[in-house]
């Protein structure tokens, strides 16, 4: 039998064996869908985030004020909010402090002024009689004029001059809202922009201006997939790459400091059989880890997302890739606890600079040019590509950047990998 | 009749930065020969074994294996094909079983012998499924021999095979060797352990600080470095030893309160038998040859202590 394949079947056979080894491997990423999924997939309902309002706007007994109870009622109705009170003569930070209940959270607080639905009303009539004046004018350049006669024209005029005066004669009042956030809220930009969006809606509609373009979602995928399919490829190619990173870097350093790699290297196997069958080894893993997480997504959350041959081909190349630099580390590092540091310290920052877990266009601009440079990106989008976008173009582009790192990862490993002692 | 030389040592030098390993050793192994290296840790031992098993560099001198130059890259690949090893400290992968990992060292050969044949020789048939993390120590040291004779090799190195072993287990590894005596292996045996160097070497190299001190069968060199033998008298006590000393020298008590008398030539010996006899004591006397670890002591200097430390 060859000799990488009868490394390659030791090396699994050790490593199916090992309950550990297993559940790093196949059940914590398994586990980590399941909580990702519950996370995601659940359709509204218990979702809803708590957004304190405290409406001063009130009118001479005390109750709030129509536009301002209208408004909140427009807030209420996106269900995205579970809207708290905070009574008028109250602190609203401190109100909202003592009362986010017993599992705390972030604070998030619209204010309504005082005046809301006076400046409000003033305002939307500056607006309307703004507009009015601007059609009669238009209407009356270019329709009317040319067939008055000058009598007629400076009657015109007049009036439009009279509409003009009086329009500038109403106060230019803008009511205003109060936005307050923790700083080291990430939902907050999401929360504020959703407020901004109702309080437009709330201002069209009080100007009586009706929506002229309308919204139609569809998906871009051809198959009904659902959140957990969108974070399959990405859970998969990061334990994939902490399998490579990892766990085969502490196999390999836990090899060396037994002798074993050290008893077969007396043996005519050569340091590429060795990369080669370990190489194997952790190819087969990935397609198992694939295979059992797509399963249990399945049976769990109806995950759609099927792997082709071309995901396979993503999977065997990322694998060899994440392998050869784990066997990089393993050259390179003397003991097991200094390989599983550097392992980690290593897949860490590539999981969350990589898009895997999040969108890469939610970091900033510096952060989305390092990703560019790290093998994490290029294996998780073309793993999405293939399993999920199913578009091919940016699939073979990213193969072919992980190709080239996979061949450069397994060259460099073989040279560091020492097979004789100095 | 010709030895055939299976290794051929010349001035063999290992240096690392400041510390010279192995300090132009020189020696050849005949084929079919048991040959013990004897010294304490960090006398050189392991690393020339590792030179010949062409898996550590040398520094200086020639070191050939069947011929083959061991810093010559095709000559290693030839060597590695008719060598076995059993490492220091040997270990293999936890979890596979006793033929899974023979398997494994096996499978590394284009000519091997049958799993099966070797399990029967290592006497490990009964322990053929079971993990090697469930072995015990003798146990596992009985698959490394396996796995190091898998190949048929013609020449076995031996690193250390009994260290850290029980008295039980020390013994079935040695029967191990006598076997492989037994199959006209030749057997190159590293170890710290007088005992198992006189029960097993057909030639003892004593090796101290990367030199080799003194080379020859184990009889040669008890009786060119051993001294004579020494009378012992159980539970002979104080005054005895004191009479002795008084009349012939060399006369020392240990813990059990024998008395200890080593004769400096055949006519004391006989002097002090005659005076034991005059004195008509009740007891018991026993006359002990010298041992390699006499030997040891004469030509190093000191005594190696179970965990392989010179003392």
């Amino acid at each position: 039998m060859m000799r990488p394949l009868v490394i390659f079947l030791a090396v699994t056979r050790n490593w199916l064996r090992s309950r550990s080894g297993l559940f790093f491997s196949i059940m914590f990423p398994v586990l980590l869908l399941i909580v990702f999924g519950a996370i995601f997939s659940s359709g509204g309902g218990g979702g809803q985030t708590t957004l304190f309002v405290q409406n001063l706007d009130r009118s001479l007994n005390g109750t709030p004020t129509n536009a301002s109870s209208a408004f909140v009622h427009a807030l209420n109705l996106t269900k995205t909010f579970a809207i708290k009170d905070v009574p008028a003569n109250a602190d609203a930070k401190v109100w909202a402090r003592n009362n986010l209940g017993p599992l705390g959270g972030n604070i998030r607080i619209v204010i309504i002024s005082n005046g809301f639905e006076r400046d409000l009303v003033n305002g939307t009539l500056k607006v309307k009689v703004g507009i009015s004046y601007d059609l009669l004018n238009t209407t009356y350049q270019y329709f009317i004029a040319p067939h008055l006669n000058e009598t007629e024209k400076m009657a015109y005029e007049q009036g439009l001059d009279q509409l003009r005066k009086w329009n500038q004669n109403l106060t230019d009042t803008k009511t205003s809202l109060t936005l307050a956030f923790d700083a080291s809220d990430q939902s907050a930009q999401v929360i504020k922009n959703i407020v901004i969006s109702v309080a437009n809606a709330f201002n069209y509609q009080a100007i009586g201006a009706t929506s002229v373009i309308e919204f139609n979602e569809e998906s871009v995928t051809s198959s009904s997939y659902g959140a957990v399919d969108y974070y399959l490829p990405g859970i998969i190619s990061a334990f994939i790459m902490t399998n490579g990173l990892i766990a085969l870097t502490s196999n390999t350093t836990e090899f060396k400091r037994r002798g074993i790699i050290k008893r077969l290297s007396i043996t005519p196997l050569t340091k590429l059989d060795w990369i080669i069958g370990n190489v194997l080894s952790q190819t087969l893993l990935s397609l198992m880890l694939t295979a059992i997480m797509i399963i249990v997504g399945f049976i769990i959350f109806r995950v759609q997302a099927i792997p082709d041959a071309l995901t396979i081909a993503v999977i065997f190349v990322g694998s060899v890739m994440f392998s050869g630099l784990g066997m990089i580390l393993g050259g390179l590092v003397k003991d097991v606890e200094g390989a599983s540091a550097l392992g980690n310290a290593i897949a860490c920052p590539l999981m969350f600079l990589s898009g895997t877990y999040f969108p890469l266009e939610i970091m900033p601009s510096y952060l989305q040019s390092i990703s560019r440079f790290l093998p994490l990106t290029y294996f998780s989008d073309g793993l999405r590509y293939a399993l999920i976008y199913r578009y091919t173009d940016g699939v073979f582009t990213n193969m072919a950047v992980i190709s080239v790192l996979a061949v450069a990862f397994i060259l460099i490993g073989s040279v560091v990998t020492r097979w004789k002692e100095k | 009749m010709v030895k055939v030389v299976v290794v051929e040592v010349n001035g063999l030098v290992k240096q690392y930065e400041d510390l010279k390993a192995v300090d132009g050793v020189s020696f050849e192994l005949h084929d079919g020969e048991v040959f013990a290296f004897l010294g304490p840790n960090g006398a050189g031992k392991t690393t020339t074994v590792e030179i010949l098993e062409c898996i550590r560099t040398l520094t200086g001198g020639v070191a050939k294996v069947f011929g083959y130059d061991v810093t010559k890259r095709e000559d290693v690949k030839e060597i590695k094909k008719r060598i076995g090893v059993l490492p220091q400290d040997f270990s293999a992968l936890d979890k596979l079983t006793v033929k899974e990992n023979i398997d494994l060292i096996g499978g590394m050969y284009e000519k091997r012998l049958d799993t099966s044949e070797v399990i029967r020789m290592l006497d490990l048939g009964e322990k053929t499924k079971t993990r090697f993390e469930n072995l015990s120590g003798g146990l596992k040291q009985r698959v490394g021999v396996a796995a190091a004779l898998v190949n048929d090799p013609q020449l076995v190195f031996l690193d250390e095979p009994t260290t850290g072993l029980d008295p039980k287990a020390r013994r079935d590894v040695w029967q191990v060797i006598e076997n492989l005596k037994k199959l006209d292996k030749t057997v190159f045996l590293t170890t710290h352990y007088m005992e198992e160097a006189q029960v097993l070497a057909d030639r003892i190299a004593v090796i101290n600080k990367g030199k080799i001190a003194a080379i020859g069968s184990p009889q040669d060199l008890i009786s060119k470095y051993g001294g004579l033998k020494t009378v012992i008298i159980r539970r002979g006590g104080k005054k005895l030893a004191e009479t002795l000393q008084q009349k012939y020298g060399n006369t020392t008590l240990n813990h059990d309160n024998d008395v200890l008398m080593k004769a400096d030539d055949v006519n004391e010996m006989w002097q002090a038998l005659s005076t034991l006899t005059s004195l008509q004591l009740d007891k018991e006397i026993e006359i002990q040859a010298p041992t390699i670890e006499d030997v040891f002591l004469k030509i190093v200097g000191g005594r190696i202590t179970e965990e392989g430390e010179l003392k």
